[in-house]
């Protein structure tokens, strides 16, 4: 899935260790980085210099698909069989609001789910990690442990390691 | 809080998950009886048409669209806790919230059965949607009964969205502590998620989204489920102040069945009264205190509109709710929506949990009755006293809503017993992170 991967990863009991080696791993010039957190952590968004998701992009699609779509089907199905109403005008625009609003919010839901996993899918491929069965097996990155992983040639190895253990990283491998 | 870790948050939530008692079995087994009883009546009312039902001329919604919107109603408050609350910040809401959300999506699964048994022939429910039927009209866009199609259609699949999308981090915990054949069900909906900064940043993005799409969604549904009968000329329904009344009414009743399933979801399992503090749940009767209010204000603004607009049709159905045939039903809700919350004024009460599992009751009691008011008693007693009419409840329609209860609670059963019924992920984030500086 990810592209042939080289580097170090390290794990991590606290936070702020993680947090001090991810920014030291950046002085050093290494940074296309993948951390690990057992659950969303701003001190770790600001370490990485505080990235920012495509995500609502396409919400804002979504909301216009969605917009369009309501006005296109209430419009040509209201003049495909003419139902007159109480004098009404025929095409009436504010008896639109509940539908145009439901279908906007339907549509930028939608667009956001698929948004999401492409983006995630996306930056899944252009980062590469470890393939070993020991990072694949490792099971305590949901549950209460930090990591982080570096991608580097062996002429770094070296480097990396030295930054993973003056944080007290709890484990450090190397990937080749 | 203090003892309790990233770690001990997994292993409690993950106990929840083990195989089921003796007591989750029979618990079970009654909300499936009840289930059989509501298709058996349904059955019924196949083969032998609404004649089951208590509905006739001029009263032609009854106790199905009463259980519609009592279920769409309950549906509320979920979406209300994880939305609104996390745009928020309230504290109270990440223990609370995951169960609350399934509530919303249970809640409003029975809420769509109900126009399907309403209309009967129940093979024909496609003409509700926007589809040109047998002789290719088309669906009739200035109907608000059809902008409750859109809504409520919409509310289902944007709650249902919003659970999974909360549930995938959690799954990823639940398989992460598993092993053999669960392991291999939970990696499906866990979607190779691994807590990587990349997925976190884009989840977490689409989840503030998600939370801020559905805070207006949340006030929109039930103003639409309310324009279903303020569109409409009848006395008792046409008036202005339906939908903040209904989006009140809901809340009150959402947050009241939040608190019917939790207390004993909080008992069933240990370790939850850890992460479960009785002050989340004294949150929640405060919400109650406040929305009750909004209600018994709006009950009584109901009655001085009718009084000081002048017209007759609009007193005289303001005078045959308390003093008619159907006089119980309004005295019953007036009981229970506004005079049984007054207790929770009390701390004691509010941390009472007794107290807060009876009042919970009486408040759900309340909102059925408060919508068998709305839709039967302006129907019973419309323009022309030629035309008035009394509602005689039949069993049919009984069991049908006692099946309803059956299957709202067979699907909360399940899921307490399938998915992490608390949101890992948001308590982990909620506690203080594990700093060598903090040791």
């Amino acid at each position: 899935m990810s592209k042939e991967f080289t580097g170090v990863w390290g794990t991590f009991e606290y936070l702020d260790d993680t947090c001090h080696a991810i920014k030291e791993l950046r002085k050093a010039g290494y940074q296309k980085l993948t951390t690990h957190t057992p659950c969303p952590r701003h001190e770790i968004d600001h370490a990485l210099g505080d990235p920012q998701s495509r995500v609502p992009f396409f919400s804002l699609a979504g909301m216009f698909v969605g917009f369009t779509l309501a006005l296109t089907i209430m419009t040509y199905m209201t003049l495909d069989w003419i139902l007159p109403v109480s004098g009404k005008p025929v095409v009436s625009y504010p008896i639109m609001g509940p539908v145009l609003f439901e279908l906007s919010v339907l549509m930028t839901i939608y667009f956001t789910v698929f948004g999401m996993v492409g983006l995630i899918l996306r930056d899944t491929f252009r980062h590469a990690k470890p393939v070993s069965k020991r990072y694949r097996d490792y099971d305590r990155f949901m549950r209460d442990r930090f990591g982080v992983v570096v991608p580097c040639t062996a002429h770094d190895y070296e480097k990396v390691e030295a930054i993973f253990n003056k944080f007290q990283a709890e484990e450090v491998h190397r990937e080749a | 809080m203090s003892n309790i870790t990233y770690a001990s948050i997994n292993d409690d939530i993950l106990k929840s998950l083990e195989p089921p008692g003796k007591k989750w079995a029979a618990s079970l087994s009654v909300a499936l009886t009840m289930l059989a009883m509501g298709i058996f009546a349904f059955g019924y009312q196949i083969r032998h048409g609404l004649e089951g039902s208590g509905i006739n001329n001029p009263i032609g919604w009854g106790v199905y669209i009463t259980d519609f919107v009592f279920w769409v109603g309950i549906a509320h408050a979920g979406t209300l806790i994880s939305a609104v609350l996390y745009l928020v910040r309230a504290p109270f809401r990440t223990s609370i919230y995951r169960a609350s959300e399934a509530m919303t999506v249970f809640a409003v699964m029975t809420a769509g059965l109900f126009p399907l048994i309403h209309i009967g022939r129940v093979w024909n429910f496609y003409w509700l949607i926007p589809y040109p039927n047998q002789r290719l009209l088309w669906v009739n866009f200035k109907s608000p009964l059809l902008w409750d199609v859109f809504a409520v259609n919409t509310y289902m699949s944007v709650s249902i969205a919003f659970f999974l999308l909360g549930l995938i981090p959690d799954f990823a915990s639940v398989r992460d502590e598993s092993k053999g054949l669960k392991k291999l069900i939970y990696t499906i909906p866990a979607l190779g998620f691994r807590g990587t900064n990349h997925q976190w940043m884009h989840y977490m993005r689409a989840y503030l989204i998600f939370a801020a799409i559905c805070t207006p969604l949340v006030f929109s549904v039930h103003s639409i489920v309310s324009w279903d009968f303020a569109m409409g000329s009848i006395p008792g329904w046409h008036t202005t102040i339906f939908p903040p009344y209904f989006v009140a009414g809901a809340i009150f009743s959402g947050c009241a069945m939040v608190l019917t399933i939790m207390i004993p979801t909080r008992m069933a399992f240990k370790g939850f009264d850890q992460i479960m503090k009785i002050k989340d749940l004294e949150a929640m009767a405060k919400m109650i205190i406040f929305t009750g209010l909004v209600v018994t204000y709006a009950y009584s603004m109901e009655f001085f509109v009718a009084y000081y607009s002048g017209s007759r049709y609009e007193r005289a159905i303001f005078w045959f709710r308390p003093f008619g045939e159907l006089k119980w039903f309004f005295w019953g809700m007036v009981f229970c929506n506004c005079i049984s919350p007054i207790p929770l004024w009390s701390k004691k009460i509010r941390t009472n949990i007794g107290a807060l599992f009876v009042i919970s009751i009486l408040v759900n009691i309340g909102m059925w009755l408060e919508r068998f008011n709305i839709v039967v008693t302006s129907l019973a007693h419309d323009f022309d006293p030629y035309a008035w009419s009394m509602y005689k409840f039949q069993w049919v329609e009984i069991w049908i809503t006692i099946g309803s209860f059956g299957w709202f609670f067979m699907w909360f059963f399940l899921f307490v017993k399938i998915m992490p019924s608390l949101a890992v992920a948001e308590l982990k984030e909620a506690l203080n992170p594990p700093l060598r500086s903090a040791k």
